[in-house]
């Protein structure tokens, strides 16, 4: 992609597309020549769809060229984590076991994609089956960070993270269950948010957890996810669990002014423990806030111990209740990570499970009347370290991995488990050049406000206009 | 204070879900396993059946900010 492009937004690029100052076929083909050059290094792709991709440009174009109303995506390049399905094409997601199954139905996400003009360059590595914030893969190979390829992109969704880290598509859809589409887009210098639970459709993704998934954007600017937000969200006749809340309006809140949205800062639990580096971003960007005049308030948050341990009883039951089969057939053909966290539910007693389910109404009363009494917005890094180097990362599963796994994902993890919306923005980059990121949490349904703020602060602040070196090349 | 030990998963493994598991993962899964249930037994201090049936649902949707905050 020319420099030009590669430096563009994907709101800037679709409105160039629909002025037919560029077409969505030029736009495509260098995307795709960018996935093809830089797949060796990266290894973004489980599946480029080169010839796909380039047939539904050519349509755009036509459509443009006869006057046709065309969508708020029209003449993006897009891709996504293999895990949402397309109607007569793999989805593996990322695993041996779904090498080759083929879907017979599109995800509702990809579908309002593609109604909107977008275009689908392929399926995006990822942690099998979901499973695991790191990045690494045992059975496509490891996908890589953009900012330096001997460290993990952070996972599950590592494609999605990289592809737009390095300027291949300009946006992606992750899945996010505990940290998956935060994790990575903080490890890999983008922005990524996670839906209220239930705000999006989950009809055509493969499953990890009933209760706890959730899918969305990540992206190079806020108003890039807002808009990819707004486009897939709302009620669908096939996920019985989505809201019927309407208008989303996020890309709209991103112009609107911030008068009386406050900020908290917990005082407890989400500060504890960071490198010093991500504690001096962190000090940046509530400085960044202040001198736009946003009121920041220290606010008490209650116990995210207990939190963390019924969350991973009920999640694990649930992903070992699709698993059960497989791992009794085939467990030599999951990674040995990703099996133990998997079996881990197995051993789940049913009352644990209910009871996790049925406090987590509870937990959500407490957590909203204590840390959203007199803020908006809570304001937290997104995790307390940077991304780790693939080479130290413990693929065996021992001890270490445990540690890493709990420690990259303890901001993430109580979020899901509550069903809160959750936007993690740039706000910096260590000495060693890998990005930090800040984690912005609402109250149920209130991702507008998230992208009011996160929006604001890009306004203010160019950590999102930074490019990784080899994707300048 | 939890009591699960990897004999246990294994017997679980093995009765419930009738596979066999390898001792090593046996024992790191008791290792995840026993915290776990310790945090669960004081969680599950806080539940009142009484109020029941929960509706998680219907709490994200009560809970959100009105419309003219968003």
């Amino acid at each position: 992609m020319s420099d030009n492009l590669s430096t563009l937004d994907l709101c800037s690029l679709a409105n160039r597309v629909r002025s037919r100052e560029i077409s969505a076929e030029e736009v495509t083909q260098t995307a795709i020549a960018r996935a093809e050059a830089l797949q060796l290094t990266l290894n973004a792709f489980i599946r480029l769809e080169a010839d796909t991709a380039l047939a539904q440009a050519r349509a755009i174009d036509a459509r443009i060229a006869k006057g046709e109303i065309v969508g708020p995506l029209v003449g993006v390049p897009l891709a996504h984590k293999d895990m949402f399905y397309r109607d007569g094409m793999p989805t593996s997601c990322g695993s041996k076991i779904r090498a080759d199954f083929v879907a017979n139905r599109t995800s509702t996400a990809l579908a309002r994609l593609a109604e909107a003009g977008a275009i689908d360059l392929g399926g995006l590595n990822m942690s099998e089956f979901a499973v695991g914030p790191i990045g690494n893969n045992a059975h496509y190979g490891d996908c890589r960070n953009p900012w330096n390829p001997e460290h993990a992109p952070g996972g599950s969704s590592s494609g999605s993270a990289a592809s737009v880290a390095a300027r291949i598509v300009f946006g992606a859809l992750g899945s996010d269950t505990g940290g998956s589409i935060r994790i990575p887009s903080a490890m890999s210098g983008v922005v990524g948010l996670k839906p209220t639970q239930n705000r999006v459709s989950r009809y055509g993704l493969m499953p990890l957890s009933f209760s706890f998934d959730t899918s969305g954007p990540l992206t190079r600017t806020v108003r890039d996810a807002a808009r990819l937000l707004d486009t897939i969200a709302g009620y669908d006749p096939n996920d019985p669990t989505s809201s019927r809340r309407p208008g989303i309006g996020c890309e709209a809140a991103c112009d609107r002014p911030l008068d009386g949205l406050r900020l908290g800062i917990p005082t407890s639990y989400f500060f504890d423990d960071l490198d010093p580096e991500v504690a001096s971003a962190l000090d940046a960007a509530q400085k960044a806030f202040r001198d736009i005049s946003v009121p920041l308030l220290p606010v008490p948050v209650p116990s995210h111990n207990e939190i963390n341990l019924i969350w991973a009883a009920a999640l694990s039951a649930e992903a070992a209740t699709i698993h059960r089969k497989w791992l009794r057939e085939r467990p030599g053909d999951y990674g040995p990570m990703v099996r133990r966290r998997i079996e881990f539910g197995l051993y789940q007693p049913a009352t644990r499970y209910l009871e996790a389910l049925s406090l987590r109404e509870t937990f959500l009363r407490d957590y909203c009347a204590t840390a959203f009494a007199d803020c908006d917005v809570l304001l937290t890094p997104t995790m307390p370290v940077t991304a780790p180097r693939l080479d130290e990362v413990d693929v065996s599963d021992g001890k270490g991995m445990t540690d890493l796994v709990l420690k990259v994902s303890r901001n993430t993890r109580p979020i899901s488990y509550l069903g809160l919306p959750a936007l993690s923005v740039p706000c910096g980059f260590n000495e060693a050049g890998l990005p930090m990121a800040m984690q912005l949490i609402g109250r149920p349904f209130a991702e507008a406000q998230l992208c009011q703020l996160g929006h604001a602060y890009q306004k203010v602040t160019d950590w999102h206009t930074h490019i990784p070196t080899l994707a300048k090349s | 204070m939890s009591n699960i030990s990897s004999e246990f998963v294994t017997m679980m493994a093995r009765i419930w879900h009738r596979f066999s598991l390898p001792q090593g993962d046996a024992g790191l899964l008791a290792e995840m396993l026993a915290p776990m249930e310790t945090a669960g037994e004081e969680a599950a201090v806080n539940l009142q059946f009484d109020l029941e049936p929960s509706d998680f649902d219907r709490a994200l949707e009560e809970l959100a900010p009105p419309v003219d905050e968003r």
